[in-house]
């Protein structure tokens, strides 16, 4: 599954740079995130309640940052595992480019998901990481500009 | 937390009483705790069939239906129909049209095929494939099933001419 | 596989319902038909601590007419609606859709409530809803309200219910002798999830249609109403060039989402193909 797009966020590239890179808010920011820590500099351990129509999976996640650009890109693996319900592997890399008013998050993202909720889910997989993906975006840019109303144009495609 | 609950239902004609855990499904129930291995467990999604039972004269997937749920109800399985007469003239078509391999299925056919027969006895061949189409036959192939519900079919259509 | 434990409740009333639905919050599950809940369940898709039995409560039970509204209570199963001949006479497309749906030993317990509440993108009863211009009747700790189906829908899986509110059915306006409709489902299998999906509801007099309802699904996350399609025919006499204009204006206005089964691209061409069917058989009807 690949889900790629670019997202505007309001605010300047080192604030949403610090927040990606800050555990406490996407702690707040990712959907469903129960726990989060951050092991090394490079790792970070969560515990997200992956919830969507019927489904509600407890992931154990793992992230890990590679190819460090400071304020500008990186790239992450990442992989869960959701018990009886199914686990999820991917990578993704992200950009940020700096446009007038804020900051352009530039994403790409490939990933497969496996178990019971691959092949289940698997009509609907695309469709339900958009959504996340979506509802990750409003959530951080509401952690960065608490009083901000909305984020403008932009989204997965 | 999750303590057993008393139930009560009748199943084939006999009043049962057991104390039983939420979660177990009708069909573990009736074949594990009572017995009654005439319907089958296939994929436990409610896609095959093969767990078809009837609960108050309906036909219902015992692999999406609690056995807490059938407290005060009546059901009835392959076992129970059969011994009734129900289903003689659905098995007897069933045997001359060679309609069951591994029979892995059949109790779930009979039991579809029965309720089609009682609520759409006008059904055509195309009606009938399509009704049974919730019930997966991996040996027959399908088509000397649909003909001996057609033979039923047609045979109950004579007689009431 | 086998679902995980979980504590079993058959609630009496809705005050009940409502009561045990705050006091649990996300690790309750409402159980109506089941024939999702338990899928999901048995997959261990889902682990909820309790299971709350809503099938007694008889404020969501029925079919009855009701001044200028048809009642449908949100436990009518599919079968219900299969047979009931209220239906068949004040909204007949959902007499259509029902056979569609799954197959009869599933139709015989899921519910018109659940599949509402559900709103899988590719269920008949979400896009139905709006296509007869249903109300929602929702109740929670703070009263009733009444949504409109146009509105029910907002994301994949979500609706306009907030999580201390129940579906207790809907109000659906009648149909007359100037109703036509068309239902269409393409699926690979009968039964199968819809690869594409339309359900059509217009009025007619002579050859021309109005008050024009377009409403597909499995196109998108939610059904979605083709509303320019719905505009450039409302009111005209429907012929073939206007036929070839609303299918253009339809596959442009919507935006489509691929699935297994499809690209984009071929949802967007079969949007096209359903309306054309759905627009020659209420022409003809």
């Amino acid at each position: 599954m690949e889900l790629n797009g670019e997202q505007f966020i309001a605010a300047s590239v080192p604030v949403v740079w610090r927040g990606l890179n800050d555990v406490a808010v996407l702690g707040k920011a990712i959907p469903g995130c129960e726990t989060i820590e951050r092991i090394s500099p490079e790792e970070v351990h969560a515990k997200v309640m992956f919830k969507i129509g019927p489904v509600r999976a407890r992931f154990a996640g793992k992230l890990l940052l590679s190819d460090v650009i400071e304020e500008k890109s990186c790239s992450m693996a990442f992989e869960g595992s959701g018990g009886a319900a199914g686990f999820a592997k991917g990578r993704s890399r992200v950009e940020l480019i700096s446009a007038e008013g804020g900051t352009l998050v530039r994403f790409t993202t490939e990933a497969s998901i496996g178990g019971k909720l691959g092949q289940i889910g698997g009509r609907l997989i695309s469709a339900s990481a958009k959504k996340i993906a979506d509802d990750f975006f409003e959530a951080f840019a509401k952690e960065l500009n608490p009083h901000a109303s909305e984020i403008t144009a932009g989204g997965a495609v | 937390m999750n303590p057993k609950i008393p139930i009560e239902m009748i199943v084939n004609g006999n009043r049962v009483q057991a104390e039983i855990e939420p979660r177990r499904h009708l069909v573990d129930f009736l074949r594990e705790d009572l017995g009654l291995k005439g319907p089958h467990l296939g994929c436990e999604q409610g896609a095959c069939g093969a767990c078809t039972v009837r609960v108050d004269g309906q036909i219902v997937r015992g692999c999406l239906y609690l056995a807490v749920q059938a407290n005060g109800k009546v059901v009835e399985t392959v076992e129970g129909l059969t011994a009734q007469g129900v289903l003689t003239e659905l098995q007897d078509a069933f045997m001359r049209r060679n309609a069951m391999q591994c029979g892995f299925c059949s109790s779930g056919m009979l039991l579809s095929a029965a309720e089609l027969i009682e609520q759409q006895p006008q059904a055509t061949r195309e009606q009938v494939r399509e009704w049974i189409s919730g019930n997966y036959c991996r040996c027959t192939g399908y088509h000397s099933i649909v003909d001996a519900i057609m033979d039923v079919l047609e045979a109950q259509r004579e007689q009431t001419q | 596989m086998k679902a995980a434990a979980f504590d079993y409740i058959k609630a009496q009333s809705i005050p009940e319902v409502l009561a045990l639905m705050r006091e649990h919050g996300d690790d309750a599950r409402l159980m109506a038909g089941g024939q999702t809940l338990l899928a999901t369940l048995n997959m261990r898709l889902s682990e909820p601590q309790i299971l709350i039995d809503i099938t007694e409560l008889a404020e969501l039970k029925g079919i009855e007419l009701s001044g200028e509204h048809l009642w449908v209570g949100a436990l009518v199963t599919h079968t219900e609606i299969e047979n009931a001949p209220l239906i068949k006479k004040y909204a007949p497309i959902l007499q259509a859709a029902a056979p569609h749906i799954a197959h009869r030993a599933i139709r015989n317990l899921g519910t018109w409530g659940g599949s509402l509440v559900y709103g899988d993108p590719a269920a008949e009863w979400p896009a139905c809803s709006i296509a007869v211009n249903a109300t929602m009747v929702v109740r929670g700790l703070q009263g009733e309200r009444r949504i409109p189906a146009r509105d029910f829908f907002v994301d994949l899986y979500t609706t306009a219910l907030a999580p201390d509110e129940i579906l207790m059915g809907t109000e659906i306006p009648l149909a007359n002798a100037k109703d036509v409709f068309s239902f269409q489902e393409l699926a690979r299998r009968h039964g199968d999830y819809a690869v594409a999906g339309l359900a059509a509801v217009a009025k007619k007099t002579s050859q021309a249609l109005s008050d024009c309802n377009f409403v597909f699904f499995s196109v998108a996350t939610t059904p979605v109403a083709a509303v320019q399609a719905q505009n450039l025919v409302n009111g005209q006499v429907v012929n073939a060039e206007l036929i070839t204009a609303a299918v253009a204006a339809a596959r442009a206005e919507i935006e489509t989402m691929e699935d297994i089964t499809n690209s984009a691209a071929a949802k967007s061409h079969l949007v096209g193909v359903l309306l054309e069917r759905a627009l020659k058989k209420m022409l003809a009807d």
